[in-house]
């Protein structure tokens, strides 16, 4: 059972919302049939949400969910389920589907102006690891964390989306110098997500253990939001030393043991004095 | 007053999320000595319906501290319409592990919409306290817990499956499993541990520990066949 030290979540958990949140049921024939047509964007919206979700392996479903990447267009606020909303869940649909035709697409979908599809694009390149994505998001970045780290005048936004951006960095997993060089001075950025990210990265590029130092202090950050990405981005590298830190963390266990999965899946990489059966054994006391 | 009377009405009187944490601890703490405040049960069920997340953990952890005596106050507390309040019920009754909450942990684990109350009730079917019960019924909570869980290995979460696995090796390694439920308990591990069958890497690794685990248990004419996962439920 939970231990006292940790905190749930009100219902619905994190974890929890999108397990069964399909909404109404529908097939996969159902979805790739409102994602074709073009009258209901709420249903097309709906639709690339769906075959991500479900990992549909439909030959269809990726050259759909292209042209509805393509569908974009220059940002209108006024609109309401705008043609972006469902370029969006497309790029983010494309990701999970793991199909390398999607890159070219979703590189063009870097250079958008709506940031928010440029921050799904990253995402996804980056769980495709997509190499060819790297240059790009090393120009997106190159101005540092006052450039394209600096918070909009209009919007507490960043002029870049530097935490999915970072994260697809390491995800993608070149470590070469001038990417790390690059990478390494978000570390000091003023928001602690955006330093957590950028350490992720880092830790991922180069196994350097002085990378996981501020990942497990934001542990402890008073805010239960920064602690959740910590402990996300630990479990993203898998880094074992962090069990202990993990497990003491003031968050959801639904969280704890994403990250712990993390850790046994991703762990043998770093070190291999931790067994995964350790892991395991604290994941048992976390259910 | 006495000292666990002063702890229910400060949780009772509670002006702030955090002073309710704080209360709910100090009550859950308690050390009730030979005789069982009733209110104090009744005060720590209640606050599972507050919406207070971190009270909630508190709570269910004073629960279980207090063990079969909460069991009847948790069943006759349940509102249909207070969904977290009935979550956490779920799960102080898998953490007390009483066979009177047996019928809400099925049908937690088969239809409950969060995956973290379902995988609470995965590990409460595999750690229901037995040893009590008479053998018949014995064998039939047995038997019921066994089915439930065979039904959540299909689960969609993998954090349930990986539940499942960890209920399935607690349930097996406790009491005179008959033959055909140990065989089915094992084929369900191995299906759990098999890349055929199963995408999560980490449900397959703890499957297949809970299958190492159980398989020295097993009557030497079952193991060839379990141990290579062919026996079929």
């Amino acid at each position: 059972m939970a231990p006292a030290s940790s905190i749930p979540a009100a219902q619905p958990l994190p974890g929890d919302g999108e397990a069964d949140g399909n909404g109404e049921p529908i097939s996969e024939g159902e979805a790739l049939a409102r994602l074709r047509q073009c009258a209901d964007q709420s249903h097309q919206y709906y639709a690339a949400w769906w075959l991500g979700r479900n990992r549909s392996r439909h030959p269809e479903a990726v050259p759909l969910l292209i042209t509805a990447l393509q569908q974009r267009r220059p940002r209108d606020p006024l609109a309401g389920v705008e043609e972006n909303a469902v370029a969006r869940n497309a790029a983010r649909a494309l990701g999970k589907l793991g199909d390398p035709a999607a890159i070219p697409e979703l590189l063009a979908a870097l250079d958008d102006e709506d940031d928010g599809l440029r921050e799904a694009a990253a995402r996804s390149l980056g769980e495709l690891a997509a190499i060819d994505a790297v240059a790009v998001l090393l120009r997106r970045l190159a101005s540092g964390p006052a450039g394209a780290g600096a918070t909009r005048p209009d919007s507490p936004r960043l002029q870049e989306p530097c935490e999915a951006m970072l994260e697809a960095l390491g995800a993608i997993g070149i470590a070469e110098p001038g990417v790390l060089a690059l990478i390494e001075p978000f570390t000091a950025h003023e928001r602690p997500l955006i330093r957590s990210a950028a350490c992720r990265a880092l830790l991922q590029l180069s196994g350097e253990a002085r990378w996981a130092d501020p990942l497990v202090q934001l542990l402890d950050h008073p805010q239960l939001q920064v602690r959740r990405a910590a402990l996300m981005d630990l479990g993203a590298v898998g880094w074992r030393p962090a069990l202990e830190a993990i497990c003491r963390t003031l968050a959801e266990n639904s969280l704890k043991l994403i990250a712990l999965r993390g850790l046994v899946e991703q762990g043998e990489h770093h070190d291999a004095s931790i067994q995964a059966e350790a892991v395991l054994s604290a994941m048992d006391s976390l259910l | 007053m006495d000292p666990i009377g002063e702890r229910i009405q400060a949780v009772r009187q509670a002006a702030s999320a955090q002073t309710m944490l704080a209360a709910t601890c100090e009550l859950a703490a308690s050390d009730h000595g030979d005789s069982v405040n009733g209110e104090a049960i009744a005060c720590l069920v209640e606050v599972l319906g507050f919406n207070n997340p971190g009270a909630a953990v508190a709570a269910v952890d004073g629960l279980i501290r207090l063990g079969p005596m909460a069991v009847e106050p948790i069943l006759d507390s349940l509102d249909p319409r207070n969904y977290g309040a009935r979550a956490w019920a779920v799960r102080a009754l898998a953490g007390i592990g009483d066979v009177r909450g047996l019928d809400l942990l099925e049908e937690a684990l088969a239809s409950d919409v969060g995956p973290s109350v379902r995988r609470a009730a995965a590990c409460g079917l595999g750690s229901l306290q037995l040893a009590p019960l008479q053998p018949l019924q014995r064998a039939a909570v047995r038997q019921r817990a066994l089915l439930a869980l065979l039904g959540g290995c299909r689960d969609g979460e993998w954090v349930v499956r990986y539940a499942v696995s960890v209920g399935l090796e607690s349930l097996g390694l406790r009491l005179e499993p008959q033959p055909l439920e140990q065989q089915q308990l094992l084929a369900a591990l191995a299906a759990l541990g098999d890349p055929e069958l199963e995408d999560t890497v980490v449900v397959r690794l703890r499957a297949r520990l809970a299958h190492q685990r159980l398989l020295p248990l097993v009557p030497a004419a079952e193991t060839d066949a379990a141990a290579r996962g062919e026996v079929q439920p």
